[in-house]
């Protein structure tokens, strides 16, 4: 490459790092006649600022929501200098910013929950987008290929189910399932349950109906009952025409 | 004017298209309405699995689906991101596309995508780099490749060519396609002050295998390529201008912001169709 053209791109790199006023008279002083309206160039770094702040309100609603305007202004501009976007598809810049958020969380005195909000948000995201492909069929009953396990000390899903309706989530343990439905393509959501988590580990482990009935003495239909409603909503795959 | 880039790679004119967006993800596949091909962004598409995958699986079926990046970088400094070049050969093979296209533009530096169709400078130094990055693209890909000329702002500095003399340069030298972007020449005429027919004359229209209309918006000091509103009667006219000298070419409608309903779109497509026809006699 020509020395000029790297210069020129060393130039508008330096002004991308930091789009603003200043940066933009320092790269005015590297190109001395250029006579284009500063206005025009400066165009281009509101609209690179502006991807990222885009993809995280989008990511983030109740994140957002949760730390208020200030703190969110704050958080993204910060968050923004960190020069996220390494990835051709534009939404990968977001990966990093619950954990940006978990080291910022007690200088800025975001409230405790807000770090863990921040994964969920995140995880409910990948899961929606998950590379995973759903088989059309299975062999057996299988753990959905999109599923993702989350742990906190809050009662997220009921915070998430009421959109940040709630001042601010319960404290207490969760252990969360995110999983994409197979059919509807919608990440849904609960908190573990016993029998969800005994469905999973049918699933995992290979596990029949009947093993699992003469194992803990629980109801065959009763097991039945829950592998056919988790196979409803998603969260396990069942074989056509396997009665569940 | 015989467009003799797609002659020779065996490329028909395929009509009137509309671009992929979420919003049409579930509606579009099953349309009754006249369409021809539609078009995607492959980044949407290249990772993200799901939804995307299944509606492109649907479109795919039905029409001839044609990726054009925004995130190929095929003028900036850094090397080709070769990952994302081989997912992008894999998706043109994957929904065997005609060809595919992007900008002449950069879109990254030093690592960090900037998520924008960002000008360069209009120099020979420019154009030594930017050749041989698209014959490199179009070996990896395989297929036929076309250069939009993309909107800009406002002149980057050491420009030594006019904007028309930079991408004659390129894409003679790359051997490789034009994509017309006819509003994006309309909304530089008027920010720039030049005839927008006579830019047209200068291009090397020979080479020029899809058109873009859009809408834009116009602010007190400049006009932005936002894609945004409906195609105006001044971009229409120019179209037609442009049609008269390369014949029927597939055109776009690109509506990425503050999208209508999906018939209103269609709509559009509707009258670039009429217009190819009307050039084409039939």
């Amino acid at each position: 490459m020509k020395p000029a053209l790297k210069h020129f791109f060393d130039s508008m790199g330096a002004y991308f790092a930091r789009p603003g006023p200043e940066s933009l008279e320092r790269l005015y002083a590297e190109h001395p006649g250029w006579d284009a309206p500063r206005e025009r160039v400066a165009v281009y770094g509101d609209f690179v600022r502006g991807h990222v702040r885009g993809v995280l309100e989008k990511v983030f609603p109740l994140v957002r929501g949760a730390v208020g305007a200030e703190a969110w202004s704050a958080l993204v501009e910060d968050f923004t200098l960190t020069r996220p976007a390494r990835h051709h598809e534009l939404n990968h810049l977001a990966e990093g910013f619950p954990a940006f958020v978990a080291d910022a969380a007690a200088s800025r005195g975001l409230a405790p929950f807000v770090p863990a909000l921040a994964r969920f948000e995140w995880t409910d995201f990948a899961v929606f987008a998950s590379e995973a492909p759903s088989p059309e069929s299975v062999e057996r009953l299988t753990a959905n290929p999109t599923l993702m396990v989350l742990e906190h000390p809050f009662r997220l899903c009921a915070y998430v189910r009421a959109k940040g309706a709630l001042a601010e989530p319960e404290a207490g343990d969760e252990l969360a399932l995110l999983w994409r439905h197979p059919a509807r393509l919608v990440t849904f959501y609960v908190e573990a349950t016993p029998p969800a988590l005994l469905v999973l580990k049918m699933a995992v482990e290979g596990l029949s109906v009947e093993d699992v009935a003469a194992a803990t003495g629980m109801s065959a239909a009763d097991l039945r009952s829950s592998v056919e409603r988790f196979s409803l909503d998603g969260l396990v795959l069942a074989p056509r025409g396997s009665g569940v | 004017m015989v467009a003799t880039y797609a002659r020779r790679h065996g490329l028909k004119p395929l009509g009137a298209g509309i671009g992929l967006r979420r919003s049409f993800y579930e509606e579009l596949p099953r349309t009754g309405r006249a369409l021809d091909w539609v078009e995607v962004i492959p980044e949407n598409f290249l990772t993200l699995g799901g939804r995307s995958q299944r509606t492109l699986d649907a479109c795919a079926e039905r029409w001839p689906v044609l990726p054009h990046g925004v995130g190929l970088n095929i003028g900036g400094p850094d090397a080709l991101d070769v990952d994302y070049v081989t997912r992008l050969a894999a998706l043109v093979a994957r929904v065997d596309a005609p060809f595919f296209s992007d900008h002449l533009c950069y879109s990254r530096l030093d690592g960090v995508y900037l998520h924008d169709l960002l000008p360069l400078p209009f120099t020979e130094a420019a154009v030594e780099h930017v050749v041989p990055r698209v014959r490199e693209v179009m070996a990896r890909v395989g297929r036929p490749f076309l250069l939009e000329n993309p909107s800009y702002y406002a002149r980057m500095p050491g420009g030594t060519l006019s904007e028309s003399d930079f991408l004659r340069h390129v894409v003679e030298e790359a051997d490789c396609g034009l994509l017309l972007d006819v509003n994006n020449v309309y909304v530089n005429a008027l920010n720039h002050g030049y005839d927008a027919r006579a830019f047209v004359d200068s291009l090397p229209l020979e080479r020029v295998v899809q058109v873009h209309l859009a809408g834009h918006t116009r602010y007190p000091d400049v006009i932005i390529d936002t894609h945004g509103d409906r195609v105006c009667d001044d971009v229409w006219s120019l179209y037609r201008y442009v049609l008269r000298r390369t014949g029927p070419v597939a055109t776009l409608i690109e509506w990425d912001q503050d999208i209508p309903s999906l018939d209103a779109v269609l709509d559009e497509a509707d009258v670039a169709r009429a217009a190819l026809r009307e050039v084409a006699g039939t």
